[in-house]
């Protein structure tokens, strides 16, 4: 990912890599259900889109619920923590052509298992415009931002039928559901011996 | 990426300042996840990616036990739902190894120090599964102290750690459940399933007690993990949970632990008697157990893959080559 405080290195070029070296990383996007906003859930490596994406959903959507993954390369990623920022950094900003960008944000430090979460799509000229652009859009308070090109984005298929053929497997494999299991033995509170300070 | 280069300008630990660890100390007392890009001391980030890549190491290697008797299952119910929680090892691998290279570990280097043995794994995967009833057991005891051990961890102050482990919990449950509901109807049932759970039983028990890792006054990175909250529980704590859950249950079917000195105390809990730390750290060693061969089913998979590897790159190559013309 394009850093605050300075430009990434140039990733090796994959054709230049022996088959055992890392191939590039894609950052994987979930969506639980189409109401919902997609979310940063982790990556996969991949040789190529296709290949990215499959990989994501066997890695992430193994179990309800999803309708649609998105993968970026790693270094399409701008991103920047509110640390970051306090101390004066800031993203690329050498203006290019004006195209839309992505904004993801994470908002609080609550449990979770996602990261950031898509805010919305604004046109900038860079990544730091961009960032700019959404701070006052989406408040400057966010904990950390990601901010991506949309031409950077691959997703999963939208037609409804692919859409199926990818997430509803999932839905009927029950046995993989805790719920799926009772309860078993004494309930832990009837016991729930007094902690040893 | 942003981590990667501030990692080296910020491994050398003469560079930190009082005033950096104090502000740094502070936002994680203050219940702030540390994330990518943040502040952060060379040895936390250390200890962070010796622990991580580890524990990604451990769910890659716990697929050998159970992997070995997916085709040998009793039934098409069982048989599909050991298959998905072998699936779901791999896939806790991968959220583990992300996690790690959010630090700057790479993929590649991750990968040759397990293969190579440089790496360490949890040692309760050195031993054998013997009977099916292993399966059950297994993920009933040593599920069971991982999710303990996990909970704990999904409170971490590293974002991406505390995701994984959240991530990983809610489908160790399922890990957790399965098992538990086999041993439970081979408990109950005919004295030839009751034999197999029984003999589960006495061959796990100890191994998952032990899993836990070294009693609190003989374990040596406690300090600093748990004043960066990486760990906000000691070995102890975890294990003394994972009695007080486990052991009634256990008794409750009717089956023997193989500890004469176990009882409880005045507040409830279990007390266990002496662990025979010399066979942990045999099996840890690999003087005993199955490291060599667990290794060696690693590296062949390995190698086996390599084409695969080759193909899928050759393929990633030329739809670039394509794009670019």
């Amino acid at each position: 990912m394009t850093g605050a405080d300075a430009q990434s290195q140039e990733a090796q070029a994959p054709d230049t890599q022996t088959p055992d070296t890392q191939w590039p990383r894609w950052e994987i996007f979930k969506q639980d259900t189409a109401s919902k906003v997609h979310q940063a859930v982790g990556s996969v490596h991949a040789t190529d889109p296709d290949h990215a994406l499959f990989t994501a959903r066997s890695v992430f959507a193994r179990r309800p619920a999803a309708v649609s993954l998105w993968a970026v390369r790693e270094q399409d990623i701008s991103s920047v923590t509110r640390e970051e920022l306090d101390n004066g950094g800031r993203l690329p900003d050498a203006s290019g052509e004006t195209q839309p960008y992505k904004i993801f944000g994470k908002k609080n430090h609550k449990r979770s298992m996602t990261f950031v979460d898509e805010l919305g799509m604004l046109e900038a000229a860079s990544p730091q415009a961009a960032l700019e652009a959404a701070q006052s859009q989406f408040g400057d308070g966010l904990l950390a931002w990601w901010i991506i090109p949309a031409s950077a984005f691959v997703g999963s298929p939208e037609d409804t039928e692919t859409v199926e053929s990818w997430f509803a497997p999932a839905k009927d494999k029950t046995y993989k559901q805790q719920s799926a299991y009772g309860v078993v033995g004494k309930h832990v509170s009837e016991r729930n011996p007094k902690a040893k300070a | 990426m942003t981590a990667t280069l501030k990692i080296q300008a910020n491994t050398d630990q003469h560079t930190e300042t009082a005033e950096q660890h104090a502000a740094f100390e502070a936002r994680i007392a203050g219940g702030e996840k540390i994330e990518p890009g943040d502040w952060m001391p060379a040895e936390y980030r250390r200890q962070l990616i010796r622990m991580i890549s580890q524990h990604a190491h451990s769910e890659v290697v716990g697929m050998l036990p159970e992997g070995e008797w997916i085709s040998r299952a009793p039934s098409l119910r069982r048989k599909l739902i050991l298959m998905a929680k072998v699936q779901d090892e791999a896939g806790h691998g991968q959220y583990l190894y992300h996690a790690a290279e959010t630090l700057g570990a790479t993929r590649e280097e991750m990968v040759d120090a397990l293969l190579s043995g440089k790496a360490k794994y949890s040692s309760i995967f050195n031993y054998p599964t013997q009977s099916w009833a292993d399966v059950g057991m297994i993920g009933w005891l040593v599920d069971g102290a991982a999710i303990k051990n996990q909970t704990m961890l999904a409170g971490c102050s590293y974002g991406p750690y505390s995701r994984a482990m959240v991530r990983i919990c809610s489908e160790e449950t399922f890990h957790h459940k399965q098992g538990k509901e086999m041993i439970v109807q081979y408990a109950a049932g005919t004295p030839e399933q009751r034999a197999l759970a029984q003999d589960a039983l006495t061959r796990w028990w100890w191994p998952s007690v032990m899993m836990l890792g070294p009693h609190d006054k003989d374990s040596t990175n406690s300090g600093v993990m748990s004043n960066w909250g990486i760990k906000t529980k000691s070995n102890d704590q975890v294990r003394q949970e994972y009695l007080n859950e486990h052991v009634p249950e256990l008794l409750e079917l009717g089956l023997t632990l193989p500890d004469a000195d176990l009882h409880q105390d005045a507040d409830g809990n279990w007390i266990h008697g002496p662990i025979n730390w010399d066979e942990f750290w045999d099996v840890v060693k690999g003087k005993t157990g199955l490291n060599k061969e667990r290794l060696a089913t690693r590296n062949a998979a390995h190698d086996d893959g390599a084409w695969v590897r080759e193909a899928m790159l050759a393929y990633g190559n030329r739809l670039r080559a394509q794009a670019a013309d």
